[in-house]
């Protein structure tokens, strides 16, 4: 464990590693202005605002950027990438720190775990299905989490009292082969945008 | 002494309706014994402006006497030629638009005007240009730096002789030594091949620019276009007559050996931002300590600048600069790191497109502090800082390269031999020889701050205070490239006017065209150096017995030698002490028993009478005790006016004029100062003769200061009422 | 035959100071003017930074050298059409628009009293009205009034005609088009602030109290809409706390990308003008970074000591206004002290950026991509001021001083070249 009161030293590679995602090569434009710090719907609720996490990223501190609840606190609602003075647009840039966090097995959040719970059912049925990815969420949060689960019950009820909450799953979409192919060419795209 | 005069009096503008203008007639007519006086009710029309046209061709007229208008209006229409002296009496704005109608002490005003103004002119001589023998008009540029070089080519360029005179074997300066130029023009993202190498060619190759490197200013004597220059190289010395001089000697690199706490001269891998720019014109960016690759570089920002131990001030170009030079790094090595440590980013301009472009080549800015910086046994640096962004301390180890971007120190400092390296507050201050100007005053450019040969003047940026000699580039203030281009290019111009108006034997700035310079009657001068040590600009230069010795072509013509003369030797053909002194003398003063005060009120001509002026436009009252003469500037101020208006029974004597001090606004640089200096010898005079030191102030005004102005003249009156009359009256 | 006299479009401080020292080098100049005064932006400024001098010194004794130097004409309410021809031999076609006053005017400010048309006072943005004949400002130079014909009910009101004593008011007075046959030719027609109701996150046009630096001149200005008392305008409040918003549209892709150069500059001076109208003040200054360069960095330091002026590192991404008591709020990252911050003011002044006023587009003239007279004209053509770059007055001076030596080499290199 690195002494508290050492210099936190500046590390390129880390830096290099984001820059290499597709959207990551903006971060190196940041200026520091701090207007997505206030900017953002939920910017109360980060630990860093967007400018101190990419400060953190040009720093080279990888942990603090990979524990960090920013990205995963983006509603990619777009007001920081429409005011970014230098342009960058923001909002993917969070997806793409969301999408290296994921790969490097960093799921503490309730919201990468929400991701992934989605995107595994949504991704094998090619159709939205609540109760399947709810079982998905409660199943990589833990039982543990089973008790916050039940706070949300009245929430589930209404929703399911609104026909919200189907019990079965929906039929196949016409054309899943085809929708698979287009998400394994996005994907594909993605990693050849990535520089 | 003008002798034939005649006098018109307008009657429009509410002139007419405010006084009674025949019984000025009259006072124009029998009492001051003007032969012609006509009224108009349209002076400035045409009519009016022909009828004065042919009374001056048919009466060979010397002068006429305008009683209308103030004299910054009207201008075109009321100049008569170069043969025609105009005195322009202001009824308008100073008289009927700030005083009642129809009152007595309004006419009084009135007439009182028309008095001085026609003693003044019947002083008045047209002035006679000064010429002199072989006066030419090439330029001397001392420099053969970027501005410099920019200089000599601009006025060749404009057909202009030159004389180049630059000290190192080569010319070029700094700018030589840059390896690329940073972008100027769009889009602005662009490192751009410097200019420099085709403007030496240009320069070499021009036919007006004579060019001598290894050299330097030895001495020079005269003024503008009189100058004799002693040029010296390798013990030879050589002659040259100049009309002008432009000073581009451009500044220095701060000492970075006063920068050991960051490393430099301790560390073989520290080097400054120059040392950059020699290292990527020899073939690339490498260790200094051992040739390898630059993996890792860290740029430090204000490395001596803004800094209260070092050189206080922003140097203008080092920001830009080390964004150039990180691009040196990267092009050296695509791989590399590079960091900046800075304060702010000074990216002013276009230059934002290019610390864009900067950082998308992964150049990595952070706001810190420098806290240490160590080296390990490999020469390897480690810097660590204050990390301000990101709140805490930080370092980057494995450093290959640290650079300093250091500021500049203009070539007219140096330290003292004695100043220790870490002293703080290690502004240079010991002046250089680089003019070696023969005058009384100083061998050398009077410097404002830190050592620069700058203008104080906002609006006037080549304004030094030495006539015909001008700054340009790093030497006037620090600054870019290209601003530095554009300097050279405007001192120049500077340059090449001053030699134009003054081989008419006209003024330059703010006196342009003045044809008038003082004449000074040396058989009563009792050589007490007033006038050489009080000059603003340095003009009068002193023989081995103190005598003044007068260079009419470094005058400005503000008048300051002439106030400061106890003799009152010196004196313009259209300007003196008498002629001040008679239209004092002019004014007709009440009987104490009246209790009709009279001021008389010395008003500057470049703010305190345009004050006066936008109060009358503005319809502001004030009292009409008050007599208002403009005057060049306070500086003119000869005391024996305040002792000729004493003894006429004058009750307070009030010096309208413009600030000094640091911030100074006078345009003659101290002019105002001098006048409040003198003033305070003057009270010990006034105290004697049983006169109330009260009754003679000095306040300072600026244009704007219009509103305020019936306050400063009603509250002077009040203060006066209290001291009571001027017991002289009536003597 | 080669034209030696030189055309300089726009009298701001650049292209006064291009012309007069032209004509004073000896060449005939002419100056044209859009406005009816000479000036441009700088006589709407209340004080030039660092000393805190009125512009209207320098314009006096600007105004004076050109009064006396006969080779300089001018006309003002002058717009160029067009230009043609070539270095040495350029042919520009001016249309001078009617003022409809004539020179016997002597400014006694009768016919304002009696118009009873209302107009904007476009010299103080808008922040008070004038009548339909009006004098531009009080130190107007020509000292002259002027119609706006856009609001102006011409003959059939005609009370000013009735009571003007100098007979100086011409309804009729017609636009007229000159040709000038020069050598060469300055641009220097300036710049005009960005237009600030497009940075909708800082609500300038919705909230009454947010204003632009150019309007915070005009207030702080003794000659100024309210004498020189910084009142805020939706209650004419004298300001107590205000925030100045440097980077406001400038350094910023979705509006100006370049940086404003003079801004940084600016705001500190405003801040000055805060602190003299009232001590017990407190200013905020939000910042990217502090732009004083060369010797205005004592400047700085000077405002920087002032114990009621504090600089936060952070630009606002959100300014939001308290309706009832029209207080505005400015939310920003606080990022050397780690935080987030929501300030209230009475004033906040958006240190607005300035974007070229090249005019439109003229032939011969070559504009950057970002409207900026571009650094590459065209033989005879020099752009001067702050239509080229963002530039502070002393910088324009040079520039304007290094092109009126360009436009009489212009004219002198074609007599050498035959």
């Amino acid at each position: 464990m690195a002494d508290a009161n050492a210099p936190s030293k500046y590390d390129a590679g880390f830096a290099r590693e984001v820059y290499g995602l597709e959207n990551g090569s903006y971060v190196k434009q940041c200026m520091q202005c701090g207007v997505c710090a206030v900017s953002c719907a939920t910017f109360q609720c980060m630990d860093h605002s967007p400018r101190r996490l990419f400060a953190l990223v040009r720093a080279g501190r990888k942990d603090e950027v990979m524990r960090s609840n920013t990205p995963w606190m983006c509603t990619t609602c777009l007001m920081c990438k429409a005011r970014c003075p230098r342009g960058i647009p923001i909002v993917d840039v969070m997806h793409d720190l969301k999408g290296l966090a994921l790969k490097e097995g960093r799921v503490t959040y309730p919201q990468a775990a929400m991701y992934q719970a989605f995107w595994k059912d949504m991704s094998g049925r090619g159709k939205m299905f609540t109760a399947g990815i709810m079982k998905n969420y409660t199943l990589k949060r833990g039982l543990g989490n089973l008790g916050k689960m039940m706070g949300l019950k009245d929430f589930g009820l209404k929703m399911f009292s609104h026909g919200r909450v189907p019990l079965m799953p929906p039929k196949a979409p016409k054309g899943k082969k085809q929708l698979m192919q287009m998400v394994k060419k996005a994907q594909e795209l993605e990693r050849k945008g990535a520089k | 002494m003008a002798k034939k005069i005649a006098a018109y009096i307008c009657t429009g503008c509410g002139i007419g309706e405010a006084l009674d203008t025949a019984a000025l007639v009259n006072v124009v007519t029998k009492e001051a014994k003007v032969p012609l006086c006509k009224e108009s009710p349209f002076l400035c029309g045409r009519q009016g402006a022909a009828t004065i046209k042919e009374d001056i061709a048919a009466g060979e007229l010397e002068a006429v006497v305008i009683g209308a208008c103030s004299p910054r209006v009207n201008y075109e229409v009321f100049d008569f030629g170069p043969n025609t002296i105009v005195e322009r009496v202001n009824l308008r704005e100073q008289v009927v638009w700030t005083h009642p109608a129809d009152d007595e002490d309004t006419q009084a005003l009135a007439e009182d005007y028309l008095r001085m103004g026609i003693a003044r002119v019947r002083q008045s001589e047209l002035p006679v240009p000064y010429q002199a023998e072989n006066m030419v008009k090439s330029l001397l540029v001392v420099g053969g730096g970027l501005a410099g070089l920019t200089a000599a080519n601009e006025a060749a360029q404009a057909g202009y002789q030159v004389v180049l005179v630059e000290k190192e074997p080569g010319l070029g300066g700094f700018a030589a030594r840059m390896y690329k130029g940073a972008p100027s023009r769009p889009p602005y993202t662009d490192l751009e091949d410097t200019t420099v190498a085709s403007l030496v060619a240009a320069v070499e190759a021009n036919e007006l620019i004579e060019i001598h490197t290894g050299t330097t200013v030895g001495r020079i004597e005269g003024g503008p276009c009189l100058y004799d220059v002693t040029l010296l190289s390798g013990g030879q010395e050589t002659s040259r007559r100049v009309g002008a001089v432009v000073l581009a000697t451009g500044a220095r690199p701060y000492d970075a050996g006063r920068l050991g706490h960051l490393g430099y001269g301790r560390y073989a891998n520290v080097v400054t931002g120059n040392d950059v720019e020699d290292m990527a014109q020899k073939g690339g960016i490498q260790r200094p300590a051992d040739g390898k690759a630059v993996q890792n570089a860290v740029f430090i920002l204000c490395a001596g600048s803004r800094d209260p131990e070092h050189l206080p001030y922003c140097s203008s170009t080092c920001c830009v600069d080390s964004l150039k030079q990180a691009l040196y790094v990267k092009e050296a090595n695509p791989e590399a790191n590079v960091y900046m440590i800075f304060k702010d980013v000074r990216t002013p301009g276009r230059y934002e497109e290019f610390y864009k472009k900067v950082q998308s080549e992964g150049v990595v800015f952070i706001k810190g502090e420098v806290t240490e910086i160590t080296e390990d046994g490999s020469k390897n640096l480690t810097v660590e800082f204050s990390d301000q962004l990101l709140g805490q301390a930080a370092s980057v180890e494995e450093v290959d390269l640290v650079v300093l971007a250091t500021g500049m120190v203009p070539s007219t400092v140096d330290w003292a031999p004695e100043d220790a390296a870490e002293a703080p507050g290690s502004v240079p201050s010991v002046q250089q020889p680089l003019l070696n100007l023969a005058y009384r005053q100083g061998p050398e450019l009077p410097a404002l701050k830190y050592g620069f040969p700058d203008s104080h003047f906002i609006c006037f940026p080549y304004e030094t205070r030495r006539t015909g000699i001008y700054a340009a580039g790093c030497v006037r203030a620090p600054m870019d490239p290209v601003a530095a281009v554009e300097d050279g290019t405007g001192a120049a111009l500077k340059a090449i006017q001053c030699v134009e108006l003054t081989s008419r034997g006209a003024a330059v700035h703010p006196r342009t065209g003045d044809l008038s310079y003082p004449e000074f009657a040396m058989q009563r001068c009792t050589q007490c150096k007033r006038c050489t040590e009080e000059c603003p600009f340095g003009a009068i230069n002193e023989d081995e017995k103190a005598n003044p010795l007068p260079n009419p072509t470094r005058c400005r013509r503000c008048g300051t030698c002439m106030g400061a003369c106890p003799e009152r030797i010196i004196s313009f053909k259209n300007y003196s002490v008498p002629m001040i002194g008679n239209m004092i003398k002019a004014i007709e003063v009440p009987e104490e028993d009246e209790e009709k005060p009279r001021i008389v009120v010395f008003a500057c001509e470049n703010d305190a009478y345009p004050a006066l002026d936008m109060a009358g436009l503005n319809r502001l009252g004030y009292n009409a005790w008050v007599r208002i003469i403009p005057v060049r500037c306070l500086g003119s101020m000869n005391l024996v006016w305040v002792a000729d208006s004493m003894s006429k029974g004058i009750d307070g004597i009030l010096l309208l004029g413009c600030k000094h001090g640091d911030d100074y606004q006078c345009h003659f640089i101290k002019g105002s100062e001098l006048a409040e200096t003198r003033l305070s010898k003057v009270s010990e005079t006034l105290d004697r003769l049983q006169l109330e030191s009260e009754r003679v102030r000095m306040v300072q005004v600026s244009i704007m200061d219009y509103d305020k102005i019936p306050g400063i003249l009603d509250d002077f009156a009040a203060k006066l009422a209290d001291i009571g009359p001027n017991p002289y009256k009536g003597f | 035959m080669v034209n030696k006299s030189i055309l300089v479009v726009g009298a701001g401080i650049s292209g006064l100071t291009a012309a007069i020292e032209a004509a004073e080098t000896g060449s005939e100049v002419f100056l044209v003017e859009r406005e009816a005064y000479l000036g441009g932006r700088v006589a709407r400024m209340n004080q030039y930074f660092p000393k805190l001098c009125p512009p209207n010194c320098g314009l006096e004794i600007n105004f004076r050298r050109l009064k006396t130097e006969r080779r300089l004409r001018f006309f003002t309410g002058a717009e160029v059409l067009g230009i043609s021809g070539q270095e040495g031999d350029f042919s520009v076609t001016v249309r001078l628009n009617p003022r409809f006053v004539n020179e016997n005017c002597t400014a006694c400010g009768k016919c304002a009293e009696v118009c009873p048309v209302e107009r904007p006072d476009d010299f103080n943005y808008g922040l008070d009205k004038t009548r339909a004949v009006y004098l531009p400002h009080s130190f107007a130079f020509p000292t002259r009034y002027v119609i706006d014909e856009e609001v102006c009910q011409g003959e059939k009101c005609a009370k000013c005609v009735e009571v003007c004593p100098a007979g100086a008011v011409e309804l009729k007075m017609q636009p007229k088009e000159v040709t000038l046959k020069v050598g060469a030719i300055v641009w220097a027609t300036g710049w005009e602030p960005y237009e600030a109701a497009r940075i909708s996150n800082y609500g300038f046009g919705r909230f009454p109290n947010v204003i632009t630096n150019v309007m915070m001149e005009r207030l702080a200005s003794p000659i100024g809409p309210t004498g020189g008392k910084i009142k805020r305008p939706s209650d004419g409040r004298e300001v107590e706390r205000v925030a100045f918003v440097q980077c406001a549209g400038s350094r910023d892709e979705n509006h100006l990308p370049f940086c404003s150069s003079i801004c940084c500059l600016a705001s500190l001076k405003q801040a000055t003008y805060v602190l003299n109208a009232n001590p017990r003040a407190q200013v905020a200054v939000y910042y990217i970074d502090i732009r004083a360069l060369g010797k205005y960095e004592d400047f700085l330091a000077r405002v920087q000591a002032e114990p009621n002026v504090t600089f936060i590192k952070g630009k606002p991404g959100e300014i939001l206004e308290d309706r009832e008591t029209g207080d505005v709020i400015v939310v920003a990252e606080d990022q050397l002290a780690q935080k987030i911050t929501r300030e209230r003011y009475d004033l906040v002044v958006l240190a607005t950026g300035m974007a070229p006023a090249a005019g439109a587009d003229m032939p011969l003239l070559r504009l950057d991509e970002r409207g900026f007279v571009a650094p590459d004209q065209v033989p005879g053509i020099y752009g001067a001021g702050c239509v080229k770059k963002p530039l502070d007055v002393a910088s324009a001076v040079q520039d304007a001083t290094s092109a009126a030596l360009k436009a009489i080499q212009s004219t002198v290199r074609r007599q050498q070249n035959g």
